[in-house]
């Protein structure tokens, strides 16, 4: 199954709701990944505005 | 939080996902310092790596398939910033301007377009070929735009 992100906080989620936000609006037309390891200490993250650490899209459709 | 730096790790074309997954993977089983992995779609073939150190990173791809080399040098957060808000598809686009369709089922189609949707990233063009003009509303990043003519609207 294709990776679908979450149109509210961009992450990329496996299932159908999104762990984070629960949101269930999805999208699979999305593009540009980041990977977050330490927000805390990320500047990437901080711009972002991401604190939990995974997997995001930088745009989704 | 200025103490890192974006280095670039070079991989094989179309493997700059799965490089990035398994960079964060040993990053977090060895506890390597990289703090975050960017993989812009402009960017082919290249995977930046947000870390304090290059050594960190060079150690973290040994043994990862796919991941080439670090490249030398740094870039500073500035640098790279734009790569994390995407211009929108349409900037570029005008009405009136020649658009060659580069997918979908009027792949290699000339048209041009009549109308820009920028909220929903959207263009709506007649094409060249169509005996009576029928508008075709296509994704814009679904075109190549081939003039910026407007005149002949």
């Amino acid at each position: 199954m294709t990776e679908q992100a979450c149109r509210e906080c961009h992450r990329i989620v496996e299932g159908v709701v999104c762990p984070t936000c629960g949101s269930s609006s999805l999208s699979k037309d999305w593009s540009g990944y980041v990977v977050i390891i330490d927000p805390k200490r990320s500047m990437v993250a901080e711009k972002l505005g991401i604190t939990l650490p995974g997997r995001y899209a930088l745009k989704v459709r | 939080m200025s103490d890192t730096s974006i280095y670039v790790v070079k991989t094989t074309a179309n493997q700059e996902r799965s490089v990035a997954n398994l960079i964060a993977q040993i990053a977090r089983k060895d506890g390597y310092d990289i703090r975050s992995l960017l993989v812009p779609d402009v960017l082919k073939g290249y995977v930046l790596v947000e870390s304090p150190a290059p050594e960190i990173i060079e150690q973290a791809i040994q043994g990862i398939p796919h991941a080439r080399t670090v490249i030398k040098g740094s870039s500073t957060f500035d640098e790279v910033e734009h790569f994390l808000t995407p211009r929108p598809a349409v900037v570029g686009i005008d009405e009136g301007a020649i658009v060659e369709l580069i997918s979908g089922p009027f792949k290699g189609e000339m048209a041009r377009v009549k109308r820009v949707d920028a909220a929903k990233e959207e263009i709506t063009v007649e094409l060249f070929e169509a005996m009576v003009p029928i508008p075709v509303t296509v994704r814009a990043d679904h075109v190549r735009v081939l003039s910026k003519d407007e005149v002949q609207r």
